[in-house]
């Protein structure tokens, strides 16, 4: 396997101008990922985007969104209808044919546009048996909490504790989207919006843009002082329906952890979109008690959807770019109730 | 009493979105169209007109505001079509065949697309034909950037094309732009 390294990661800032689309959102994000690393958009041999037509209601809207990337003359480039990390994965795997050296990742979404996030993620649903209870994903979370709190003896005090955390640590983060102090108490009092969980727990979907430049070989030594090399890159799925499903255990995410080589990591970046999914998923991955979790506030302070999972990963690259850590984890889900779960474990070299 | 499997289901679906607030520079189109200005804009590195503008080139990836904004004559030639017949889906608005235009305006190098023909029958409509716009009354024109899709944002102001009577364009005029 070529050895192939994050150098850079860049995110769409928060403070955009009115109607701003995701195209002129990508532009200075991608300028930035690149430039990072004194590269131009001339240097990149594949391109990778993610992305979900959904959000926006509109048609083919990822092929305007090339125009970012600089499609002419025509580039290498494939898309998913992803989370941006997938798209990550795909540019890893095209790393490994060996011809081309320096990937390009971005994704955006717009998840504030459709009229309630949780009637679009219906679409998401087999029509014939699960749409049509129109059970959301904020409902089905709901469920797993209660799965989760049951198993675990944990309380709606624990799952408040992560949010007081998570929201704390998010004042170091400028594009978090929730931040500051709060106590416990001040977000119990709250009502909850469906089952145990209450607004706090749930990250509220936002629009956003990151990118991210990924380097094979010795290359990624001339362009970076401490590249994050990917040693480990898995993703794995549960079965579709929430109802065949123990879903206080996440086994795909357990077992693509495995195969990322999880164990040890010192910091982990979770995309928990609800606070109960990361006792899921440290669970899952055998967090230790010594390893940090959502540095960033991870997902709970702010959803962007279609980037949250990629934002994930390139905070856990900073994490060894920027921050002297030897091993971290950046994961990402989609589906609902953590149905499919993707691990990225990186590693600092001296 | 035997039943036949299901082999179809309908599954209707609704869900609505909002309509993105208007950028500034849809809000900025909006208010020149309807004083009967056409305006896009000019990449200052490669010299290359939009209309409607984007905000960026999408060549140079570099981004573009106010300050290049170009004003170009509401006249050009026809570069493609399509003769459309409506198919009659739930919702349809539109009952009879009509013909759907892509048009490049004098002084540009992008092509405005999703126009409509005035005055034109289908059967003599071509390539390389010579169009000039049909303005709505200047009192019905709308300064909202809402409906911005219409017409490929020229919607709100402009509703259609007709001969200007010139003689057609030679194809090497336009041939570059043919999608």
């Amino acid at each position: 396997m070529r050895d192939v390294a994050i150098v850079s990661f860049a995110q769409a800032p928060l403070d955009q101008p009115p109607g701003q689309t995701e195209t002129m959102m990508l532009i200075p994000t991608i300028t930035e990922a690149l430039g990072n690393v004194g590269l131009t958009r001339k240097d990149v041999g594949f391109t990778c985007s993610g992305s979900a037509d959904y959000l926006t209601g509109s048609t083919f809207t990822f092929v305007s969104m090339l125009e970012a990337a600089g499609a002419w003359p025509p580039i290498s480039e494939s898309h998913v209808e992803m989370d941006g990390a997938w798209a990550l994965f795909e540019a890893w795997v095209r790393c490994q044919h060996g011809d081309v050296d320096v990937a390009l990742v971005f994704s955006s979404g717009r998840a504030g546009l459709g009229h309630d996030l949780r009637e679009t993620l219906l679409f998401q649903f087999d029509p014939y048996y699960l749409a049509p209870l129109g059970a959301d994903y904020v409902s089905l979370a709901a469920l797993q909490a209660d799965a989760v709190l049951e198993r675990t003896g944990k309380t709606e005090r624990d799952l408040a504790e992560i949010v007081v955390e998570r929201r704390r640590a998010a004042k170091a983060n400028p594009y978090a989207t929730i931040s500051g102090d709060y106590t416990v108490d001040d977000l119990l009092a709250k009502d909850p919006v469906a089952g145990v969980l209450r607004e706090h727990d749930i990250g509220p979907p936002v629009d956003g843009a990151a990118a991210i430049v990924m380097v094979a070989g010795d290359r990624a030594r001339d362009l970076c002082d401490r590249p994050a090399w990917i040693s480990g890159l898995d993703h794995r799925v549960d079965p579709h329906y929430p109802g065949v499903r123990d879903l206080s255990v996440s086994p795909s995410a357990k077992l693509a952890g495995e195969k990322a080589g999880a164990a040890g990591v010192e910091v982990a970046e979770l995309a928990a979109v609800c606070s109960h999914e990361e006792l899921v998923l440290a669970d899952a991955l055998g967090l230790g008690a010594g390893c940090a979790i959502n540095p960033s506030g991870g997902a709970v302070v702010g959803n962007p959807m279609m980037v949250t999972g990629l934002a994930r990963i390139g905070e856990a690259a900073n994490q060894v770019m920027k921050n002297g850590k030897s091993k971290a984890l950046g994961h990402a889900s989609s589906g609902p109730c953590l149905q499919q779960n993707l691990v990225c474990v990186v590693e600092g070299r001296n | 009493m035997t039943r036949e499997p299901v082999q179809f289901m309908s599954h209707h679906t609704k869900v609505e979105y909002k309509l993105p607030a208007p950028s500034l520079l849809s809000i900025e189109s909006a208010k020149q169209l309807a004083a009967g200005r056409v305006v896009g804009h000019k990449c200052p590195e490669c010299g290359k007109v939009y209309v409607p503008a984007r905000g960026y080139c999408p060549l140079c990836v570099i981004e573009t505001t106010a300050a290049h904004e170009v004003e170009v004559q509401p006249r050009g030639i026809v570069t493609t079509f399509s003769v459309i017949t409506p198919l009659q889906y739930q919702g349809q608005e539109e009952h009879d065949d009509y013909a759907q235009a892509t048009i490049l305006l004098a002084g540009t190098d992008s092509t405005i697309s999703m126009q409509r023909l005035d005055g034109i029958p289908i059967d003599d409509v071509r390539t390389g034909m010579r169009v000039e716009a049909v303005w709505l009354p200047e009192s019905e024109r709308s300064a909202s950037p809402e409906g911005a899709a219409r017409g490929f944002g020229l919607g709100r102001a402009i509703t259609g094309w007709k001969l200007t009577g010139e003689p057609d364009a030679p194809v090497e005029e336009y041939g570059e732009h043919i999608l």
